[in-house]
């Protein structure tokens, strides 16, 4: 067994990996771009109820494993047999691993493109609004349609890291999950330097300039909750295998969607280094308000649960009101050198 | 006498009406939509716990009390938050994220308070309703002659308001052109904080009437708030005689929709219930996204009209 410290610092490290997948993804939704994504939530969730849906059914067909059970009502002992096979088969477990979140990835996408549709074009208040509305309904169904992961009580997800083994085993799934957050960094990264990136920034400064040099605003707005919806999904699904559960109940909005607002405010919109430090911070804080719940509680009459929420509230307004642009400020955009302009004219010139 | 569905959907049609109403005046003066709108209505809800099963006394004086906390909840969300950060030219993305923090701050203390009724007092603080304390009318409960009574006399009294009293006058001139209005002379601050207020103060009324018939929660205002929202939308934001409508429309769809699709289908369709309002709301915006009041009925008819004088 491993020292308590021990399996803090793991546990906050993959808390660390899932939350910053998400805040990224909102910080190119609304840092970049300026779309007030209300319902991050929807994308984590949509990407978490297909990790409890898919990768689970897909092997009960795939290792015939007794039909007669039913994958709902029968389910802790079906993912126990599941996770029992995936131990010997690694190829399996990881491919089964990269395929559910190519999945989620897809059906975030989708989810991204249906909830922004009514409003898109509309002004961003609109938008707002019908984002949030849209973040609720997703739990709604998960929580009522027991098809789908079990309603309230949820389900289990097969173990993909299971061949690990021991205490090996949560230190392995934190690093893969930190390794694909690290991952999703640089292609951000990447995306903001790109002539898209910049177009981004037009369309959240003037809309009107924008879309005078011919940017299409709504589809540009779009495309930008489709891609944050696949990583936000892609964040959903690396939080259900890591827990290796999904229950409706818990992809709630303060979760999903303030939490992560306050991350990237906090550590400053438009900035991903502000960005990672802001959810640092804040998992951090989180982390050990639950580490030290057991020493708050006599002394006070409530759950330590809303002194968190109460935190995250008062921390969101303070930041709102004298650090509006984070703790690392956007910086201004790199532009090429002008050595490396003059080259490119020459190449042309060569042509 | 009507049957008792028809009485809740009335019930809670009116209660939504007195919520969208607010939301829509709160938004038609500052343009910020107010997220944390549904926890003022959930501070009435604990007002109305707080004077029955506390203090002991009739449900209905917290008619007296509810209205003025749940006016100064919104008096201070705009005072101390929306006001400065207005000033220092704060972009909207950033008031209605101030909208939701305050609602959590908000949540959270009604959280705190629930607990702490349940821990001191031992009092049913989640989930309740207050049916037990409502009085009758013979033998049907008070609540919805009451509600029905109420809201359409604050109807009338903020229709009065805005249309035959000075300060009314100086209230529509501030949503109209606030530059102009203040260059005239209008403390457009007054006028704000005032309608603020009143916002809060409906929200308040609603919130105490609201466990007499229905389930009270901490979280009750929050999953409210896509009904508000979608009946504010479906009025049209900006027209506080839409909102009425479309508090009635979406609160009588809420529940007798659920009811006959129940009926039809079978139980399992109740707990779907939050959609019915997101499809009217998304309905709204992809047809005609600026309300129901947006529309020219009477071009409408019109071409109706001409074309079936024409098919004849």
């Amino acid at each position: 067994m491993l020292p308590v410290e021990i399996i803090f610092l793991i546990d906050l490290l993959a808390s660390f990996s899932v939350y910053l997948i998400i805040s990224l993804s909102l910080n190119l939704e609304f840092g970049y771009t300026g779309v007030p994504n209300f319902g991050k939530v929807l994308a984590v969730a949509g990407g978490a109820f297909v990790v409890g849906s898919i990768p689970g059914r897909l092997l009960f067909n795939l290792m015939q494993i007794n039909g007669n059970l039913d994958f709902i009502t029968n389910n802790a002992l079906i993912i126990t047999q599941i996770t029992n096979n995936l131990k010997t088969n690694i190829p399996l477990s990881l491919s089964i691993f990269i395929l559910s979140i190519i999945i989620a990835a897809i059906v975030g996408a989708i989810l991204g493109f249906i909830a922004s549709y009514p409003a898109i074009r509309l002004r961003e208040d609109y938008l707002g609004i019908t984002l949030l509305a849209m973040g609720e309904v997703l739990r709604v169904i998960g929580n009522n349609y027991r098809d789908l992961i079990g309603g309230s009580l949820g389900v289990q997800v097969p173990d993909p890291f299971a061949w690990i083994g021991g205490d090996l085993r949560f230190a392995i799934t934190t690093l893969s999950m930190l390794f694909i957050a690290i991952l999703i960094f640089i292609y951000v990264e990447f995306l903001i330097r790109s002539p898209l990136g910049r177009t981004l920034r037009a369309v959240r400064d003037n809309e009107i300039a924008a879309s005078a040099l011919g940017k299409h605003i709504p589809m540009i707005r779009m495309k930008v909750l489709m891609v944050g919806s696949a990583l936000g999904a892609i964040g959903g699904a690396l939080y259900a295998f890591y827990t290796s559960a999904v229950i409706a109940g818990t992809y709630n909005r303060v979760d999903w969607t303030f939490w992560p607002w306050t991350m990237v405010l906090l550590g400053g919109a438009a900035n991903n280094i502000g960005v990672a430090l802001g959810t640092l911070i804040f998992v951090g804080a989180r982390k050990l308000i639950i580490f030290y719940k057991g020493f708050f509680a006599p002394y006070l009459p409530f759950d330590v649960v809303w002194l968190d929420m109460l935190l995250l509230g008062i921390v969101l307004i303070l930041v709102l009101m004298f650090k509006p642009e984070g703790i690392i400020p956007e910086k201004p955009t790199y532009t090429i050198k002008v050595n490396h302009i003059k080259k490119i004219i020459e190449n042309r010139k060569k042509v | 006498m009507i049957d008792i569905i028809l009485r809740d959907a009335i019930t809670f049609a009116n209660l939504l009406t007195l919520l969208s109403i607010g939301l829509s005046l709160t938004y038609m003066t500052t343009k910020i939509p107010n997220f944390a709108h549904g926890s003022f209505a959930t501070l009435g809800i604990y007002i109305a716990l707080t004077i029955t099963e506390l203090w002991k006394l009739n449900i209905y004086t917290s008619l007296l009390i509810a209205p003025f906390f749940g006016g100064l909840a919104a008096l201070s969300l705009y005072k101390f938050i929306l006001k400065p950060l207005m000033n220092k030219g704060a972009s909207l993305v950033s008031l209605m994220i101030a909208t939701l923090a305050f609602d959590l701050v908000l949540l959270s203390f009604l959280n705190i308070y629930a607990d702490y009724l349940t821990k001191t007092f031992k009092i049913k603080s989640r989930v309740f309703n207050l049916r037990g304390y409502d009085l009758k009318i013979g033998e049907y409960p008070a609540i919805f002659p009451i509600s029905l009574i109420l809201s359409i006399l604050l109807i009338i009294i903020l229709h009065l308001l805005l249309t035959k009293t000075k300060f009314g006058i100086s209230m529509r001139a501030t949503i109209e052109n606030p530059s102009l209005a203040s260059v005239m002379g209008i403390n457009t601050d007054l006028v704000y904080s005032t309608s603020w207020f009143i916002a809060g103060s409906l929200a308040g009324i609603a919130g105490c009437l609201l466990p007499i018939r229905f389930i009270g929660n901490p979280d009750t205002g929050t999953t409210m708030i896509a009904s508000i929202f979608a009946a504010s939308i479906v009025g049209g934001l900006l027209n506080i005689y839409g909102a009425i409508l479309g508090g009635y429309l979406i609160g009588l769809t809420e529940v007798l929709g659920t009811n006959y699709l129940a009926m039809w289908f079978g139980s399992w369709i109740i707990p779907y219930r939050p959609i019915i309002p997101l499809i009217a709301m998304v309905i709204t915006l992809l047809l005609a996204p600026k309300g129901l009041s947006s529309i020219n009925w009477y071009k409408i008819i019109k071409k109706f009209g001409s074309e079936k004088n024409a098919s004849c």
